[in-house]
């Protein structure tokens, strides 16, 4: 009995072990594609993005598209957006997930472009639902790699009521845009919540060197080496920036502020103008349901030298996995989520913009967004940054004007991370 | 013979997980490194001791060192320093002593994320608790942009670190001073020491070993430190905070470079084997008897 006993301990670990070593191996089995449930002849195609929040209406969706496909059946796995930017490509690189998967823009975008992960949709009769200027993003040497699903744009929200409290109205040049801040300070207004210490350099340097930039693919040519930061574009850019600063116009120690806080500021009317996007008309409303909000673009030059009147950025790029065992399916599928009807239930239930053409936005939130379709906009110049090492340094160069820097220096110290980047 | 077998099969368990949680993953990274894979094609060339040389000459990186080693210093000084206070207050007996010592211990039980991302929202200026207390307080002046003002934001990080670890210290240090036996305070006490003398000639000097524990333990703990700047400010304001854990980070999955990114955490763990190296010898050296 004893001789037993010496035994059970190890066995028991092994056991233990085992258990936990096909634990780890079997993650991903859950949400597998291309597996064919047995004998049934039907098809499961898997789905993987990071949209959390958007789960409940892509449920309804799916529904929908399995009624439609009855072989098909779809399972959908989402990751938080961070841990999508980090996983993903092992998960989907096998193709044994995610047959249709989401993309970012820029850096992902490429990266996944090289490793050959996208089936080239180039042709694919669905394409035409979409604004061809807006899907532009997803496509590569001529490719259309993947399709950008939603539309947002990167221009910063105001509060409608307060600038017609004080008789405002969107400016159209530099000293116009001064103005109307100066005006909403002297009334004890903050200007512009700026979430200085995360998101605020990145959304609202779009803005503001959208027309200082001498071109659309200024980034392109300082990564390239043709072009670089300590050039009048971004030092004038800078200096623009730092005089919001100094001025006071945006709130007080704007550099330790948050998202969320610089966002609180806004819902509760303490700022007329939140420095962010579209996408966060829908939750302000929720949080503050009097709010009557709008898009404005600073324009930094005078009103004859404006090229554009905003930003946008398309974005959630759904593609088909060039490994998926369903290619077909995943293209099916693709294609339901293009449908006007489909693309607006979408839209409409989870607050997004979207760049299918003919859709019907139901909240004035959604349609807020919907009137910029004629304006003239520039797809977001930061994520035309194709590394995202040269990203951090340009939007960290902002941070050091707002910390006291001088405008040239700080493009000289950014310059420098990106002079090591580009020998590389 | 049958002893060793059944030894070997009762170390098996851990032996594998240590392989496939750490010598793999580490031979792994050291061949990437010398690579210019970019952590998604299926290909990728060799590319000899550039990473290593990229690294190393990186602005980032170099910041990002600096960062490290202020971080540490600042959190070694302080956590050895407050938990040492702490335990030689809370050594005694007195009825409140369990209920304090658990208070202070029990920031270590709380997950690092949570608290970085509830201590970013106190730090915040214009809405965070912090300022907002000082202000209540009449202590105005003292308020500040805690981690939005790129002198002092690894400073206000580091004192988030040393107040979710000092209670986990104090606890060591308390282990320490139960152990010193009490023959030799009496015996300094009719010698006539004063407090200072008997902390000064036998608490300290027979503390040694608790101490440097604290210490070695303190400094591989903030030396490869991650959560909590992850979360309170991602390496921010302009790398203010960025140091060696986060610029690994961001260089792999910010700009998939994971080849450099694999050279950067093989430098990271040569750094991190020479500081545990010299806190052995340490620990060696500082061994009492008694």
């Amino acid at each position: 009995m004893r001789k037993k006993q010496k035994y059970i301990l190890p066995l028991v670990s092994m056991l233990v072990m085992s258990i936990l070593l096909s634990a780890c191996g079997g993650g991903d089995n859950a949400a597998s594609g291309g597996g064919d449930s047995s004998g049934s002849g039907k098809v499961t195609i898997s789905f993987m993005h990071w949209r959390g929040e958007d789960v409940e209406a892509l449920n309804k969706t799916i529904d929908a598209f399995e009624k439609e496909n009855p072989n098909i059946h779809v399972e959908m796995q989402t990751l938080p957006s961070d841990q999508y930017q980090s996983t993903v490509q092992s998960k989907i690189s096998d193709g044994s997930v995610g047959d249709v998967f989401a993309s970012f823009p820029g850096a992902q975008f490429e990266a996944f472009t090289k490793a050959g992960l996208f089936t080239d949709l180039t042709g694919s009769s669905f394409l035409s639902a979409y604004n061809p200027k807006l899907i532009e993003a997803g496509q590569h040497d001529g490719k259309q790699n993947a399709i950008p699903y939603q539309l947002v744009y990167n221009d910063p929200i105001y509060n409608v009521k307060l600038f017609e409290k004080y008789g405002l109205t969107p400016p159209t040049d530099w000293e116009g845009f001064l103005a109307l801040c100066q005006t909403l300070k002297d009334n004890g207004i903050i200007p512009i919540a700026f979430a200085g210490a995360d998101i605020g350099p990145g959304q609202f340097m779009n803005t503001m060197v959208m027309n200082n930039a001498p071109s659309d693919d200024i980034f392109t040519k300082v990564e390239a080496g043709e072009a670089k930061l300590t050039d009048e574009f971004w030092v004038k850019t800078l200096t623009q920036i730092k005089e919001l600063n100094d001025k006071g116009y945006f709130q007080q120690d704007a550099l330790g502020t948050k998202d969320p806080a610089a966002g609180a500021l806004f819902i509760q009317e303490k700022a007329a103008m939140l420095a962010s996007g579209s996408y966060q008309l829908a939750q302000n409303k929720l949080q503050n349901p009097n709010l009557e909000q709008k898009l404005l673009a600073p324009i930094t030059v005078s009103a004859d030298q404006a090229k554009y009147e905003g930003v946008h950025t398309t974005t959630f790029m759904l593609a088909v996995n060039s490994k998926s065992k369903h290619p077909e399916e995943a293209k099916k599928f693709i294609e339901f989520l293009s449908n006007p009807e489909v693309a607006g239930e979408y839209a409409n239930q989870t607050g997004q913009n979207v760049t299918v053409n003919d859709v019907k936005y139901d909240t004035p939130e959604l349609q807020v967004a919907g009137d910029w379709a004629s304006k003239k906009t520039v797809f977001q110049p930061r994520f035309t940054i194709l590394n995202g090492d040269n990203q951090k340094a340009v939007t960290n160069s902002i941070q050091a004007v707002l910390s006291g820097t001088s405008p040239e220096e700080a493009a000289q110290q950014a310059q420098a991370i990106i002079d090591q980047h580009i020998g590389k | 013979m049958k002893n060793r077998i059944q030894l070997s099969l009762f170390l098996l368990p851990g032996l594998l997980l240590y392989v496939a949680l750490f010598v793999f993953p580490t031979l792994t990274g050291l061949f990437y490194s010398f690579t210019d894979w970019d952590g998604v094609s299926p290909s990728y060339a060799f590319v000899g001791l550039d990473n290593y040389k990229d690294s190393l000459s990186s602005i980032v990186f170099r910041k990002a060192f600096g960062n490290n080693v202020e971080f540490m210093l600042t959190v070694v000084i302080a956590q050895t320093f407050i938990s040492l206070v702490l335990a030689l207050l809370l050594v005694r007996n007195t009825k409140t002593r369990i209920a304090l010592r658990a208070l202070y211990f029990l920031p270590a039980i709380l997950s690092s994320v949570s608290v970085g991302l509830i201590w970013a929202f106190m730090y915040d200026p214009s809405i965070g608790l912090i300022n907002y207390g000082l202000n209540e307080a009449g202590m105005g002046s003292i308020a500040h942009n805690w981690i939005g003002d790129p002198k002092i934001a690894i400073y206000s990080i580091a004192a988030v670190q040393v107040w979710a670890h000092a209670g986990q210290m104090m606890i060591v240090f308390i282990a320490g001073l139960q152990g010193i036996p009490a023959e030799l305070y009496e015996a300094a006490r009719m010698d006539g020491g004063s407090k200072w003398q008997v902390f000064r000639t036998v608490t300290w000097p027979l503390l040694a070993p608790s101490a440097t524990i604290v210490v070695a333990y303190t400094t591989i703990q903030s030396f490869k430190a991650f959560d909590l700047i992850f979360t309170m400010t991602d390496g921010g304001p302009n790398y203010a905070t960025e140091i060696l854990t986060t610029y690994i980070y961001h260089t792999a999955f910010g700009s998939y470079s994971f080849g450099l990114a694999s050279a950067g955490s093989m430098i990271f763990l040569v750094l991190l084997a020479l500081l545990t190296l010299l806190q052995f010898k340490a620990l060696r050296a500082d061994r009492v008897s008694y």
